[in-house]
């Protein structure tokens, strides 16, 4: 069954809503029984309003249906469902297809090949990823690995508009998930380990045209720092910090790519999304604070101009990237109820910021923290746990954690019912050994390697969840490896995400205790996601093929005996191989 | 004139060093001297040789004589070298008294065969990189911090100071400063590899006034080339091998492996000391560094003419 | 001198003279490329769709090829350099690989021979390896390519590095064992 037309879904929603606004244009909470972007709403909860599927009745999940990519690589993107149609988009080469629920089966509508330039896997430093379309108004948006964001029409698949937005010579890729927020797309760029400049754009949904672009380093109008701009702390205020907090010229090969996610609040009309890590990766090269790499950004969504700015690590020099998810919810906080974003970080600090201000009213880890001692609470900046500074001919040590973080793209949910973010980690320290590096574009601008190890004792991944009041664990669930999935809730207080070894787990939302589990083809590293079917019942997919900076010793078949490769992850990952294969499949479950 | 003279210091660190050296080599001379005196006179007096049976009894006067004689040795041997402890232990308080107030902080990285020299500054975008060129200004009191990059190498200013070994993976410092203007050589004093004899840097100690002009200077990007030459120069290092390594401030040339060649121009020698700074010799470099540096990291390009003067003209504008 | 030395005296001359003559190969160090006249090399003129660095022609040399040496220790110790300066580490790591495939195992996707490898490091490949011609000159490329191969313990042991300076665990190239595509199942 179809859902009603758009335009009588946004006169509902703008009837219940316009008391309270009055400004509100269609930003329409998406229907039940959809899932339009992978983070499912802009706030980014990917909580599932569905309760077909309960704690008590998860143990009768089973497979409906499966399609396979016949794609070795990381699967990362999260299925879209619109109504009665799937969108599924690969790792590289970027196909786009369609899947219609309303049949037995799903049989696949259309598929869409964009050719993506080959060439462009060379600078993709994580796998050749795709992290999901986001589909609005009858068009579906995703982005292509060389650069490309193409608009599709969802129900024929025909190209509507595609605009190219810089060159993978430069060393440049795009692999992350767009949102729709009114009538522009959002996009961003990866190759920050390229030492490619990082920025956000807006495109027009209907032309593709480039509205806006905010890079994450350079002079403030570049930034899109104007008269509006009232970061909360004093490091964050001053001209042209994106400049000044540099050696000369070095912005401009400085990282702080967005290819994490991006959340919107229509209420304060601003767009939250972080910036990646700087480059290079040896902090030697850059003195400075490096503005605005490994920072979280609130921008005015028409215009794309700072509204604040808070800089989670300044002068990075762990390779924490700030790009991790902002999920918008509202907290009752000491009596009284705050509207807070709340962003697990890299550096391992779970932040509860007020979303309009940028004050940071709590920052707490959920992992095992060594590099730093919480956030300094009169200037917000970072404490970290040593002045020792990295040197070029000394290896660091034991930096817990590592350079992909606490957690790393893998996106958290959020349960309004349980109040509880559910939080995909992973616990592995680093050693480093930093050295000069030359920036040739097209070639990596590290000046670094390194290699990640377990702690002795603990496990290699955690499933977190974590209560932002009480600020601690509510409880936790050891892993063997990485856990380097999405985070799933859905409203029968059921809770999502799959292992690297390929299992498929369903616990409980309220108390961890695990429910159901499937053994999938290969590890999973997709975003689970939930919808209702042309039946009425409620599904849960996700895709599976292992890979992802985690699984590239799977993915990209890596030596393990070399400890340093994959960024240093094949250090830690040297049993993955034994226990799981590539693969590439959709998995669409539903109750027996 | 380049000034490269152990003995002729020209700051207070040489001058403490050469407070010692000098009084140890007088003394030195002395007891030389001394001694070759009384070998001579022993051998004079027991030339001839007596063949008669020594004296079942010693001669007692002799042997007290012969006492005496070493114990009064000893003692001014003790005496003299105490009095040489004492000097070089005030030598070494000396050289570590040396006033730092704003001092300035330069770091100095040794590579095989060249030296990386980059002044910080607590504000990130003053702070600048060149090579193998150390300016510091005079009556200023200079930090210079040293790292190497691959192996051991050291640090030695004659004029100024004694040597200080940069060893990999660790920091040390020398402090010094230059009371009289001019130019000096410093070299690497540690063998470090096959061209470490070329391994030299120039130390220009300016008036305040002139090293104030010459920072401004070695901060600002480098210049724009105007004539076609030039750009075409520029174009070929931009589009060839040359950025793989070395970095051009302004431009997008930002390469960590050799010479920052911001100002190339406005150095007076190639190679680290091993040429002079001249359009022939640069032309000659560019073509084949190793028939002039044999086993340099820098490798031959054998350009068309044309190509090898465009690179010149433009090397020439960078001052 | 003892009479059991001096009898086994010229077998001793005998195995220094030959350890010395062994060894000069290991020791030639060719600091300038042999000179080979332009037409005798392909020049390919389209430049790979993706080049390191800036697009552009590039240098383009009239002369001076290099020639593929895998015995000079020297050769093989510029190569280890030279991979590290042009970010060669970045993507393949100690050999481990990473965005780019393993260079230290048994499977060669475009082939092991010297030529192959020194063909992918001039040309790029159709997967995301860039094209170094005109960036990285060809005697210089050649070392490269020796060094890559050494990944692998393809090339004599006594020329290559003995010694890893790096954190990655990985056995200096020198103790490699040759790969062979039997031992890829194996590993």
């Amino acid at each position: 069954m179809s859902a009603p037309p758009f335009a009588a879904r946004c006169a509902q929603q703008l009837t219940r809503i316009a008391l309270a606004l009055g400004a509100g244009a269609c930003i329409a909470a998406p229907a039940d029984g959809d899932w339009p972007t992978a983070a499912r709403d802009p706030a980014n909860t990917r909580f599932s309003p569905l309760a077909e599927i309960t704690a008590a009745n998860v143990s009768g999940l089973q497979l409906a249906w499966s399609f396979s990519t016949a794609i070795g690589k990381g699967h990362e993107a999260a299925p879209i469902v619109v109504g009665d149609t799937m969108f599924v988009v690969t790792p590289f080469p970027n196909r786009v297809i369609a899947f219609d629920l309303a049949t037995p089966g799903a049989h696949v509508k259309w598929t869409f090949e964009p050719k993506p330039d080959p060439h462009a896997q060379g600078v993709a430093c994580c796998d050749v990823v795709n992290r999901g379309a986001a589909v609005a108004d009858n068009r579906l948006f995703f982005s292509t690995l060389d650069n490309q964001v193409i608009a599709l029409d969802t129900r024929s698949g025909a190209e509507l508009w595609r605009t190219r937005l810089g060159d993978f010579a430069s060393g440049q890729s795009m692999t992350m998930a767009p949102i729709v927020v009114k009538d522009e797309v959002i996009v961003g760029n990866s190759g920050s380990d390229f030492g490619v400049r990082g920025f956000i754009a807006a495109l027009a949904a209907d032309t593709g045209h480039e509205l806006w672009r905010a890079w994450s380093t350079g002079p403030d109008k570049d930034v899109r720092i104007g008269a509006g701009f009232a970061p909360f702390y004093a490091n964050d205020r001053g001209a042209d910090l994106g400049v000044a907090s540099w050696p000369p010229e070095a912005w401009k090969i400085g990282g702080g790519s967005v290819d994490g996610w991006v959340s919107y609040d229509p209420e304060l009309d601003l767009l939250f999304h972080g910036t990646g890590r700087p480059a290079p990766r040896n902090p030697g090269a850059r003195p400075g604070a490096n503005k605005w790499t490994s920072s979280l950004f609130a921008r005015k969504a028409q215009s794309g101009d700072a509204v604040w700015a808070y800089q989670t690590s300044p002068h990075d020099r762990y390779g924490y990237d700030g790009s991790n998810e902002n999920v918008l919810v509202s907290l009752t906080l000491a009596g009284r109820e705050r509207r807070v974003l709340l962003h697990p970080d890299s550096n391992g600090l779970l932040y509860v910021i007020d979303r309009a201000t940028g004050e940071v009213l709590t920052a707490d880890p959920y992992a095992f923290v060594s590099t730093s001692r919480g956030v300094d609470p009169d200037s917000g900046a970072l404490r970290y746990a040593t002045d020792d500074m990295p040197a070029a001919g000394r290896v660091l040590r034991d930096s817990c954690p590592g350079s992909a973080g606490a957690k790393n793209w893998q996106p958290s949910a959020w349960s309004p019912r349980t109040q509880l973010l559910y939080v995909p980690t992973q616990d592995l320290c680093e050693d480093t050994d930093f050295f000069a590096a030359s920036h040739i574009p097209g070639t990596p601008y590290l000046g670094a390697e390194s290699k990640m190890h377990a702690r002795a004792g603990a496990s290699r991944g955690g499933f977190v969840a974590w209560d932002p009041v009480k600020r601690r664990k509510a409880w936790w669930l050891p892993e063997r490896f990485p856990v380097w999935s999405g985070a799933l809730a859905t409203a029968g207080d059921v809770v999502f995400y799959g292992t690297m070894d390929g299992w498929f787990k369903a616990v409980d939302a309220r108390n961890g205790h695990a429910l159901w589990k499937f053994r999938t083809v290969s590890g999973i590293v997709g975003q689970p996601v939930s919808y209702r079917g042309g039946d009425g019942h409620q599904y849960v997919a996700v895709l599976v093929g292992v890979g992802g900076w985690a699984g590239l010793i799977v993915a990209n078949d890596l030596d393990a005996r070399d400890g340093s490769a994959g960024g240093g992850f094949v250090n830690a990952m040297t049993d993955l191989p034994a226990a799981t294969g590539r693969g590439g499949m959709l998995y669409v479950f539903r109750l027996r | 004139m380049t000034q490269n003279d152990a003995l002729d210091p020209a700051g207070p660190q040489a001058a403490a060093i050469g407070q010692l050296w000098w009084p140890t080599l007088w003394l030195c001379v002395f007891v030389f001297a001394a001694l070759m005196i009384a070998l001579a006179w022993g051998l004079w007096r027991s030339r001839g040789g007596s063949t008669a049976t020594p004296a079942a009894r010693p001669d007692e006067r002799g042997e007290r004589n012969a006492r005496r004689v070493v114990g009064a040795a000893v003692t001014l041997s003790t005496l003299l070298l105490t009095g040489l402890l004492v000097a070089s232990v005030a030598a070494d308080r000396a050289l570590a008294s040396l006033p730092l107030a704003d001092a300035l902080a330069v770091r100095v990285t040794a590579h095989q065969w060249w030296w990386e020299v980059t002044y910080d500054d607590a504000n990130p975008q003053r702070s600048f990189t060149t090579a193998n060129e150390l300016v510091i200004p005079v009556g200023r009191p200079v930090v210079v911090t040293l790292q190497a990059d691959d192996v051991i190498h050291s640090f030695w200013i004659p004029n100024l100071h004694g040597k200080k070994d940069l060893i990999p993976g660790r920091v040390a410092k020398i402090e010094l400063r230059a009371d009289r203007a001019g130019t000096y050589v410093g070299r690497c004093a540690e063998y470090c590899g096959l061209e470490h004899a070329f391994m030299a840097f120039d130390v220009l100690a300016l008036s305040p006034a002139g090293f104030d002009t010459w920072l401004a200077r070695a901060r600002s990007d480098a210049a724009e080339p105007v004539d076609e030459a030039a750009k075409r120069g520029r174009e070929l290092f931009m589009t060839g091998s040359c950025m793989l390594c070395h970095a051009i401030q302004g431009t997008s040339a930002a390469g960590r492996r050799a010479p920052d060649l911001t100002h190339f121009a406005s150095r007076a020698h190639i190679g680290a000391g091993r040429v002079a700074n001249t359009p022939q010799a640069l032309a000659a470099w560019i073509e084949d560094p190793q028939k002039i540096k044999p086993g340099a990291n820098m490798p031959a390009h054998l350009l068309p003419p044309a190509d090898n003067a465009a690179l010149v003209a433009y090397l020439e504008t960078l001052r | 001198m003892s009479s059991a030395f001096a009898s086994r005296l010229p077998v001793i001359l005998l195995a220094t003279v030959v350890g010395a003559i062994a060894g000069c190969q290991r020791e030639e160090r060719h600091f300038t490329a042999t000179p080979v006249p332009a037409d005798a090399r392909a020049q390919a003129d389209a430049l790979a769709p993706q080049q390191a660095g800036p697009a552009g022609r590039g240098m383009r040399e009239v002369a001076a090829a290099g020639t593929y040496d895998e015995n000079s220790a020297y050769a093989l110790a510029q190569g280890k350099k030279y991979y590290r300066w042009f970010n060669c580490i970045g993507c393949h790591a100690q050999g481990g690989g990473g965005s780019g495939p393993a260079l230290m195992d048994a499977s060669w996707i475009y082939g092991n021979k010297p030529g192959d490898v020194f063909t992918s490091i001039m040309d790029g490949r159709p997967g995301g390896m860039p094209s170094y011609r005109g960036r990285i000159p060809e005697k210089e490329a050649w070392e490269l390519a020796a060094y890559v191969r050494s990944l692998s313990g393809l090339v004599p042991t006594d020329a290559a590095p003995n010694r890893a300076d790096s954190l990655s665990g990985a056995d200096p190239e020198g103790l490699r064992d040759p790969q062979r595509p039997e031992d890829k199942a194996r590993k």
